[in-house]
């Protein structure tokens, strides 16, 4: 009978979570994360402390006035935010700075997740995937290795529990550079909460966030070469081309011959290298392609801040994924 | 007065007052407090005939933590899964002391404003 109404009032929760997911549909995937776990533990804390779920959820709130609440604080609480990406933001940035990202084209480069994406996909991300990859391919294989042995089993879960721990630290630092937003509320394992150890290492493996988040540190070292080497080449070759006009009016030859070795070049109407083996090209030339290599960093900020987005709500999608309960088998 | 404009007061003295007792409830808590049992005080102590909805406290704490008036810690329950529980901090407290101060005049000064309304009534 007690079970009957333990199920009821889930299903009532349930029902009001689904109802509040809707109101929040369009808004932020991890605000919305943040709602349900904040109405889902404290409706669940509400009935374990007697009440009935109908009351508890009068107490609480309707799903539109608490949508409405947290839509509010969201617009109005600058400090949410990760990124300056939205109207609300506007009116705290100061005029000159609230257009400067907007402006087309080299609107990029006052955008601070453009250059949160270079730094992090040409540093930071890369540095850290390759620490990801070297701890999960070590303990994955000495788990396949120690498997037969049973040993292999605690070293799983340390591996699993260890990839969903350094999934939450690469939201924050996502978070940080790329300006996409991470859920504040950690979600718990469901079904995990009134079992007993054994059970709960099952909810653990079954729980398809620990999978996905083992298979993201694995997966996110190739991608993040591939973004390195993109971001690090666009960026190089962008900021030599830029040198250039400046390193012509420093007087600075661009390479030096050996004039031994007989190279000599004719080019822009000009015979390269010159007497003391310097070359250096003419102004109009270092000018041009001063031009060419800021219109590719601005390119290339672009690039680097559509990549930040796409990257940035993978890792949000990781952490704001809804598991399916669980049951664990009796374990007697 | 149109119900909206009445519904728009409501809501900016709610927001502000909400704020004021729900860091004096963290900071009347002898150990951190969660979410829930903050909720469940504010309710209690609630005068007659005014709503408080405890699903707006989620926000708001989330706020106070972004601006630093209160740190989170999880604590683990015997009920379920570990608790979110909030302390206030050093600027939390100033904040509060220096709102308290505020409240206390402002309803001096509103209460001699519309006493003198009633008297006139």
């Amino acid at each position: 009978m007690e079970h009957a109404e333990s199920a009821d009032a889930h299903k009532v929760v349930r029902l009001y979570i689904a109802q509040l997911a809707l109101e929040l549909e369009g808004a932020d995937a991890a605000l919305r994360h943040d709602a349900i776990i904040d109405a889902e533990q404290h409706l669940n804390a509400a009935i374990l402390a007697g009440a009935s779920a109908d009351v508890a959820i009068v107490e609480y709130g309707t799903p539109v006035e608490i949508a409405r609440a947290y839509l509010d604080a969201d617009s109005t609480h600058r400090s949410w935010r990760a990124a300056p990406s939205t109207a609300s933001h506007r009116t705290v940035a100061t005029p000159t700075r609230r257009h400067m990202h907007e402006i087309p084209v080299i609107g990029a480069w006052f955008d601070r997740r453009a250059w949160g994406a270079i730094a992090y996909f040409g540093t930071v991300g890369f540095i850290l995937s390759i620490g990801y990859f070297i701890w999960s391919v070590a303990i994955g294989s000495l788990v396949i290795g120690l498997a037969p042995i049973l040993i292999g089993i605690p070293l799983l879960v340390l591996l699993l529990g260890s990839a969903r721990a350094l999934c939450l630290f690469e939201g924050k630092v996502v978070q940080f550079f790329l300006g996409v937003r991470m859920p504040q509320r950690t979600q718990p394992i469901q079904g995990a909460d009134h079992v007993g150890f054994w059970q709960r290492i099952w909810c653990w493996l079954c729980d398809v966030r620990s999978w996905l988040s083992l298979g993201y540190l694995l997966g996110n070292f190739p991608v993040s070469l591939v973004l390195f080497i993109i971001i690090a080449a666009l960026t190089a070759s962008s900021v030599m081309l830029m040198s250039l006009p400046f390193m012509h009016f420093a007087g600075a030859p661009i390479a030096h011959v050996d004039l031994d070795s007989g190279v000599n070049i004719q080019a822009f109407g000009e015979t390269m290298p010159d007497e003391q083996g310097d070359v250096r090209l003419p102004l109009i030339v270092s000018i041009g392609l001063g031009v060419i290599g800021f219109l590719m960093f601005t390119g290339t900020l672009w690039i680097a801040r559509g990549f930040g987005w796409i990257y940035g709500h993978v890792v949000q999608a990781i952490q704001v994924a809804r598991p399916q309960l669980v049951t664990p088998p009796r374990i007697q | 007065m149109p119900p909206d404009i009445a519904d728009k007061l409501l809501r900016d003295l709610s927001l502000g007052t909400a704020w004021l007792v729900v860091l004096a409830a963290i900071a009347r808590a002898s150990t951190p407090i969660h979410g829930y049992e903050i909720a469940r005080q504010l309710a209690d102590e609630a005068p007659e005939g005014l709503s408080f909805k405890q699903g707006t406290l989620y926000p708001m704490l989330r706020s106070m933590e972004a601006d630093g008036l209160v740190k989170s810690t999880l604590v683990a329950s015997h009920e379920g899964p570990a608790r979110k529980c909030f302390t206030l901090t050093a600027e939390g407290r100033r904040v509060l002391n220096a709102w308290c101060e505020t409240w206390r005049s402002t309803n001096k000064w509103v209460n001699r404003v519309l006493g003198g309304i009633d008297g006139t009534r």
